[in-house]
């Protein structure tokens, strides 16, 4: 009789490997190989894949900032100041999903007649959305250009209706330690939480000021200060806070966080100057995102028209 | 060969930086951070050599250390001539002269700049004293690269512990001796 002795590398038909699943092994291997060339470069992909995902905005299209040179989404969504997540400007891209952003209730109180809350489907249905593309400087000494997508300020404040008390505006990020990790740490965190910044009434209700909830087309991705944000785009970027929850009327100005951290360096007013210098470094020239060389900075960020009479005769050295 | 091995491993972050720094969305903001970083990094690596010599002796391997430390100071001075003052010396003169945070640096550059010109066998063997003057140096740089950030990190707190450490030890051994 004749025996079929099996050499021990016959293997059986259902033992071979489907050849799709050695082909994905191959991809498996390619995208090992990719994430150790860049880790940034992923990242950036996943950054384009989340702004496909983000929900569309209905909205109409302004006249501000018709002729500027836009930065791309990747770099106002990359490079963000959100020390509620890391003092990296790389980190909250990474972190930010901690964040929840809907639903988001906010709060309009002090002094107003109508004191309330507002819900982020108020403000999308109530509302008709506009887009304006502003200059963004920061305090640090870079800058960019955000298409911004909202609405002015003073149509959520004249709802609450302010007294004639209302002198100052107080706006208050979000405290949750559960969505951002860097309020945990209570006293060894980055910065006193929650941030707070402020407006005088006339700066609020100027035609400029914007709340916005969405740029690029599209809601906001949470490390630019999703749901909500406050946009100021004649003063330096600290003041244009992120993730507000509440706007309260004052009549005193309020203490904002970085004049409370160092009340040298950061002022209440915080208005983009060429001519005033931060004591570390100059502010007449700024670094564009992306960008080898620099450029002029403009007196009050290129807005002098719309807000230098709210200034008259203020000595804008003093009150930087 | 060593010495060879030791050339290409401090070359790299140079490397390194010029493939990087064509993303970067701030870019003389990174060429700043990256260099100061690395020269600093490097600064207190030449001076750890000395305190572990007993322990593994890496003596002859300072100088070359020293000298990148200085380079990566060049290359972080250059940018801030060419790039961020534009060519301007008005403007690097002014910037010196009226802000602590600048001339700290300029200052600790300076030092670093002498003590590369000193650094031949035969000028170090005359000039060896005033090389000391790295204890300043490293005192000056560490506020300096402090002063750059707008809320102190771990990572200056670590490298205020490393330099207390270091002075320590300095200042310890000559009491003794």
């Amino acid at each position: 009789m004749y025996i079929l002795k099996k050499q021990n590398w016959h293997i059986s038909e259902n033992e071979v490997t489907d050849e799709t699943l050695f082909n994905k092994r191959r991809d498996f291997l390619k995208l090992g190989a990719a994430a150790l060339v860049s880790s940034s470069i992923i990242s950036e992909k996943l950054a384009a894949v989340e702004n496909s995902k983000r929900k569309l905005l209905k909205f109409s299209k302004t006249s501000f900032g018709k002729g500027l040179d836009l930065s791309t989404f990747d770099q106002a969504s990359t490079y963000n100041n959100f020390y509620e997540f890391s003092l990296s400007k790389k980190d909250p891209a990474k972190m930010a999903h901690t964040l929840n952003p809907n639903p988001w209730d906010l709060e309009i109180l002090g002094e107003v007649e109508n004191p309330m809350f507002i819900s982020l489907e108020d403000i999308q249905n109530s509302y008709p959305l506009e887009e304006r593309i502003y200059r963004f400087r920061c305090v640090e000494g870079w800058s960019m250009v955000v298409p911004w997508i909202g609405i002015t300020l003073a149509h959520i404040i004249k709802k609450a209706k302010p007294t004639s008390k209302a002198k100052y505006v107080k706006f208050t990020t979000m405290f949750d330690p559960e969505q951002f990790p860097d309020q945990k740490r209570g006293l060894f965190g980055n910065i006193p939480y929650p941030y707070v910044e402020g407006l005088r009434i006339d700066e609020a209700m100027n035609d400029l000021t914007f709340m916005s909830i969405g740029m690029y087309g599209k809601v906001l991705p949470n490390q630019n200060g999703a749901p909500i944000r406050l946009v100021v785009p004649w003063k330096y970027g600290f003041k244009s806070i992120k993730s507000i929850i509440s706007i309260e009327l004052v009549e005193k100005e309020p203490l904002n966080t970085w004049k409370m951290i160092n009340e040298k360096e950061y002022g209440f007013y915080a208005n983009v100057n060429p001519e005033v210098d931060h004591p570390r470094w100059s502010q007449a020239r700024e670094r564009k995102l992306g960008s080898f060389f620099k450029q002029k900075t403009l007196m009050f960020n290129g807005y002098e028209k719309e807000v230098g009479h709210m200034y008259k005769g203020m000595d804008l050295k003093r009150f930087y | 060969m060593r010495r060879v091995l030791l050339f290409i491993l401090l070359v790299l972050p140079f490397i390194y930086l010029i493939i990087t720094v064509q993303d970067a969305n701030d870019p003389i903001k990174y060429i700043f951070t990256y260099t100061g970083l690395t020269s600093l990094i490097l600064l207190i690596g030449s001076l750890c050599i000395s305190p572990f010599k007993k322990i593994y002796n890496l003596l002859r391997y300072r100088r070359m250390i020293g000298l990148f430390s200085f380079f990566y100071a060049f290359l972080h001075f250059m940018n801030f001539y060419i790039l961020d003052a534009e060519l301007s010396l008005n403007f690097v003169l002014k910037e010196t002269l009226d802000k602590p945070f600048i001339y700290l640096g300029m200052i600790s550059f300076f030092i670093l700049f002498l003590m590369a010109l000193t650094s031949t066998k035969k000028l170090f063997a005359k000039f060896n004293k005033w090389h000391k003057f790295v204890y300043i140096v490293l005192i000056l740089v560490v506020i300096h690269e402090s002063m750059a950030q707008k809320v102190l990190s771990s990572l200056e707190y670590s490298f205020i512990v490393v330099t207390t450490i270091l002075l320590g030890y300095r200042l310890y051994n000559y009491k003794k001796a």
